[in-house]
């Protein structure tokens, strides 16, 4: 075995796997506050990712500058699926609310493909392109910066929810939506809020990503990796998000590296599958209990 | 004018035909049915045959989803299944279609069973991720497992056959498809009259209340599968028949959505709707393509528009369906129906 | 005036073909002759929407150039199509109903997809002869596929020639090394084993075999993958645009020297486009010439000025117009030699017609004679990316496998 080589892999998985972690923290914001599973979630970072190709490729603004319109675009349109679709199927049953983001994904690729057509694309590359060594291990210059931008904001994220006032009543809502409403929190704002951040750290991460391999109307396939790591992770723990996303980073490329192209997705799925029987809400998440 | 019908009895109640009017309606629709092939064009017919499969399928997940409130994301893969059996039965053992297609669905039932599973301990949204996985598994299965499914390059079969008879047109395969898909409403229809129907119907309005009334969940669940995928499985093993080619690729994510799609456009937990959103569905990209010949003198880039506008319409039937008539297609044909009834004392 | 348009707009529908509504069709000329009617499921939109463009493009200027030289022996020709978005069961329903309404000669099909979910019907419909969008090597098999033929050469005898240039860079014992990276799909697996026993054969040494996912995928890793095989040569096939550009980004910063090499789809100026000077160096196996290579010829020649003439404004014609185009090239030649034999335009004659094609002048769009086998065209020259220049130079002879 050439530990250097499975060194090297591994490095590329973690990397790419820091990037899941923080496209799976969007999601677990939103099903924290909101109890809305987000199969839209690809299509949003790819609408990201499209908004960054327009502002740097078709209107040549910085890509310093076009990352933040582009992430802010994401987190916009959020909040408007939010306002417009999802709150009128408040308390409507969690299917049918699932079945909207789909419709809402299946909307998302019809303007891309309208705005940009179905071409592939390229962004324009805005990171670094010296080979980065850590030790002797060779790790791939975007994915080595993508990583770093992607774990900085997610400490970000983990800073404001601890001490913001707008962390704090989103917390606060996840763990008791009417308590936090008699306290004085406006929990439709906190719903708004939660879609308007989880967007934004899957916008972040989509551009990232689409920067690495590429843009296409096809990109939103990668919220099903993104599913498996909430699912493994447990839906509503931010912890399990992060440990779940590296791992199915990791085990991905090494899949995909020691297997072929054709095992990664069955890899990972495997997993899921087995997390399902037997931690069927995932490794950290939290195990409802129903009563009639 | 038409007058309600008192029912007396609960028998009654559950009947399938409650007046003759309905009776006369229904063989009015199987006469059109019959005649159509006579009089369409191959393109109308060609279009039948689809909505044909679509309605079989369609109908299974309905009985999954619109009836036991069991998300699917797998129905492709199960039609996957019922396709890629009747092409291994034909190109090896050479069976009359009626067998291959019960085998078809016979199989497509063990798997949907198998991928029910999971529901012994979850339920809801995990649910619907347990049958992605298998819908990822499944098409692993068909594109690697090359000795039975072909790999990538599928397989190719011969035309359904029956005592010398070979259904080689679509004409032909017409007098398989639709018969079955009548059949196939006729088995639902009848299953939601029954204790096992109106099980799964107590599970999906409250799962917990249901198990309180002495009906064993997983037991109920996984007929409901089985149900499903049967539907699935021989709605595959006619789309094997009709295109009389089944490659890895046939059978993608997006026909699963699809499905789900024709189920909420037509209303969830109903038959008619089942019927009304697969034909929907089926028939919305080619009026669209219509749409577009039209707009081409004023607007000539319109064909231009037409995939990523079809993909906004498909996207916006499923969203405004359920904010603004979650009970779907059918619900607005009874309020067409009842107008009528009513008319002209009330408009 | 609204009215007037609305009337046109409601014949046109009730023709059914968005081609005469696009303005493009062919002028049909006051002849007694019966039209000849070339048929089309294309994709004007969906993922293929970028070579669709262009194929209509071709096909359709053919058309009116031909009906302007007289159409075939005084038969006008029509051009028929509809849109299929690139889905193969919209595909099928645009066969069925052009069929329906028209006498077809020939058609184009979109997608392999497609060619296989017709090929039951078209067998026996015996009056059809069908070409397209796929390479797919499975369509030579005569026995499956008998009207059915590609415009070029198929998938496998792109490796081969790909094979055949690599070979020629190197000595007998001293051969330079390949690696194969696909996609994941029926489109990426069609060559890989045909093309590992032509490797076999000719001594090349294939070092790495690496499937991604197509489209949008993260290849770190597999790049590492091939630091450690460096391979020479690397044969991409299925992809359109990624990941080839960031195997090729990644692997030069590493350091290699390999060369980068891809088949038709994935030779198109697309890449030059998108990556700019990145593109540099890359090389494509092309069929047909570019429309903007220096060769010449009758045809070549009035390719370019008919596509001049139907839009002045575009300037460079991507290979999905030279692929259309030769196409219905390819067809007027069966169709004449059917019609010169004094037969009817069945299937089968039309099948025998194709077959007998050899030593065929192309007028410059292919630079040599091309032979029939198989029905397919196993043809052609390794073209290198000049990045500054922005387009394919040729850097090998034209290859004509036998």
């Amino acid at each position: 075995m050439d530990w250097l080589f499975f060194g090297e892999i591994s490095l590329a998985g973690l990397a790419m796997g820091g990037l899941y972690a923080l496209i799976a923290l969007g999601f677990v914001i939103i099903y924290k506050a909101t109890r809305v599973i987000n199969f839209a979630i690809g299509e949003i970072m790819m609408f990201a990712a499209y908004l960054f190709l327009a502002f740097a490729g078709g209107m040549e603004i910085s890509p310093w500058v076009a990352v933040p319109l582009a992430v802010l675009g994401g987190a916009l349109l959020g909040g408007v699926i939010e306002k417009t679709m999802i709150r009128p199927m408040l308390g409507e049953s969690p299917i049918s609310v699932v079945m909207v983001t789909i419709g809402i994904a299946s909307i998302l690729v019809g303007l891309v493909e309208l705005i940009w057509t179905a071409d592939p694309q390229l962004l324009p590359s805005f990171l670094p392109r010296e080979p980065v060594f850590i030790g002797e291990l060779y790790l791939a210059p975007k994915i080595a910066y993508g990583f770093l931008i992607g774990m900085a904001m997610l400490i970000l994220y983990l800073l404001y929810f601890r001490f913001s006032r707008g962390g704090v009543a989103l917390r606060a809502t996840a763990s008791d939506q009417a308590a936090a409403y008699s306290m004085g929190i406006n929990v439709r704002r906190v719903f708004n809020l939660a879609w308007v951040f989880g967007s934004l750290a899957a916008s972040l991460a989509g551009i990232l990503v689409a920067a690495t391999g590429g843009l296409s109307p096809q990109f939103g396939i990668i919220g099903l990796s993104v599913l498996v790591v909430v699912i493994v992770g447990g839906l509503d723990s931010i912890l399990g998000a992060l440990i779940a996303g590296v791992f199915i980073g990791w085990l991905e490329t090494v899949a995909g590296a020691y297997l072929g192209g054709e095992y990664r997705m069955p890899a990972t799925f495997a997993v899921l599958a087995v997390i399902l029987v037997f931690k069927p809400y995932g490794l950290f998440g939290t195990h409802e209990i129903e009563r009639v | 004018m038409r007058i309600g019908d008192a029912k007396q009895t609960y028998l009654a109640d559950e009947a399938i035909w409650t007046s003759s009017t309905q009776k006369i309606w229904f063989a009015l629709l199987l006469a059109v049915l019959l005649a159509f092939p006579f009089m369409a064009s191959s393109y109308l017919l060609y279009l039948g045959c689809l909505v044909g499969i679509a309605v079989i399928s369609t109908t299974g997940l309905n009985i999954l989803t619109g009836y036991t409130g069991l998300i699917s994301l797998g129905q492709a893969g199960f039609m996957g299944v019922g396709a890629y059996t009747v092409a291994w039965l034909s190109l090896n053992t050479g069976l009359p279609f009626p067998v291959t297609l019960l085998a078809a669905g016979l199989l497509a039932a063990a798997v949907g069973v198998l991928v029910g599973l999971p529901s012994l301990r979850v339920k809801g949204l995990y649910l619907a991720i347990a049958t992605l996985a298998a819908s990822v598994f499944l098409h692993f299965i068909f594109a690697e497992w090359e000795p039975v499914t072909g790999g990538m390059e599928g397989l190719s079969l011969e035309p359904a056959h029956l005592f010398g008879l070979e259904f080689r047109s679509d004409f032909a395969m017409y007098f398989i498809i639709v018969p079955l898909a009548v059949l196939a409403l006729f088995g639902a229809k009848n299953l939601f009259r029954t204790r096992v129907g109106r099980a799964f119907i107590a599970i999906r309005d409250r799962d917990i209340s249901a198990e309180i009334l002495g009906i064993p969940l997983l037991k109920y669940k996984l007929m409901s599968f089985a149900l499903s995928s049967f539907y699935a499985g021989i709605a595959g093993g006619l789309f094997a028949y009709f295109y009389r080619v089944v490659t890895p690729e046939s059978f993608p994510l997006s026909m699963s959505i699809f499905y789900l799609a024709a189920v909420i456009v037509g209303g969830m937990g109903n038959l008619l709707g089942g019927v009304l959103g697969a034909a929907f569905m089926t028939l919305v990209p080619e009026a669209l393509k219509l749409l577009t010949a039209v707009m081409t003198p004023i607007w000539p880039n319109a064909p231009v528009f037409m995939s990523p506008m079809l993909e906004i319409i498909f996207g916006a039937l499923i969203v405004g369906f359920l904010i603004f008539e979650p009970h779907g297609l059918a619900e607005i044909w009874r309020r067409v129906r009842r107008f009528f009834h009513l008319w002209p004392f009330r408009s | 005036m609204f009215n007037q348009l609305m009337q046109k707009g409601r014949r046109l529908a009730g023709i059914g073909s968005v081609v005469a509504a696009l303005g493009l069709a062919a002028p049909v000329m006051a002849q007694d002759k019966d039209p000849i009617v070339f048929g089309g499921s294309i994709p004007l939109s969906g993922v293929f929407a970028f070579a669709g463009i262009h194929l209509h493009a071709g096909l359709t200027d053919y058309t009116n150039w031909l009906n302007d030289q007289g159409g075939i022996n005084g038969h006008p020709v029509e051009y028929v199509m509809e849109d299929t978005a690139y889905e193969v069961d919209r595909s099928v329903a645009a066969f069925k109903k052009i069929s329906g309404n028209e006498n077809l000669a020939t058609y184009y099909g979109d997608s392999t997809g497609f060619m296989k979910a017709i090929a039951a019907e078209v067998n026996e419909m015996n009056s059809v002869l069908m070409s397209g969008a796929s390479f797919a090597t499975a369509l030579t098999n005569n026995e499956q596929y008998p009207y059915q033929f590609i415009p070029g050469p198929n998938y496998s005898q792109m490796f081969g020639i790909i094979l055949e240039y690599i070979a020629s860079q190197g000595e007998e014992g001293d051969m330079p090394t390949v690696a194969f990276v696909y996609s994941d799909t029926e489109f990426g697996k069609d060559p890989i084993e045909n093309g590992k026993a032509r490797a076999a054969e000719l001594g090349i040494e294939v070092v790495e075999e690496i499937v991604t996912k197509p489209g949008s995928v993260d290849v770190s890793a597999e790049v590492l993958k091939m630091r450690r095989a460096r391979p020479d040569y690397v044969v991409f096939h299925g992809y359109v645009l990624s990941p080839i550009n960031e195997f090729m980004v990644q692997m030069r910063q590493m350091g290699l020297d390999t060369q980068f090499m891809g088949t038709f789809w994935s030779s198109d100026k697309l890449i030059i486009d998108k990556m700019g000077e990145d593109a540099d160096g890359y090389m494509g196996v092309m069929p047909y010439n570019y429309y903007d290579s220096e060769e010449g010829g009758p045809m070549l020649d009035a390719l370019r000025a008919q596509a001049e003439k139907s839009d002045p404004e575009a300037g460079y014609r991507p290979t999905g117009y030279m692929q259309g185009w030769f196409n219905a090239m390819v067809w007027t030649e069966v169709v004449k030699r059917t019609l010169d034999a004094g037969k009817e335009l069945t299937g089968d004659n039309m099948a025998e017609a194709l077959a007998s094609i050899k030593d065929w002048d192309t007028g410059g769009i292919i630079g040599i004679p091309v032979t029939v086998k198989d029905m397919s065209f196993p043809v052609g020259r390794i073209w290198r990316v000049n990045a500054s220049e922005g387009r394919y130079e040729p850097v090998s002879d034209w290859i004509h496998l036998d």
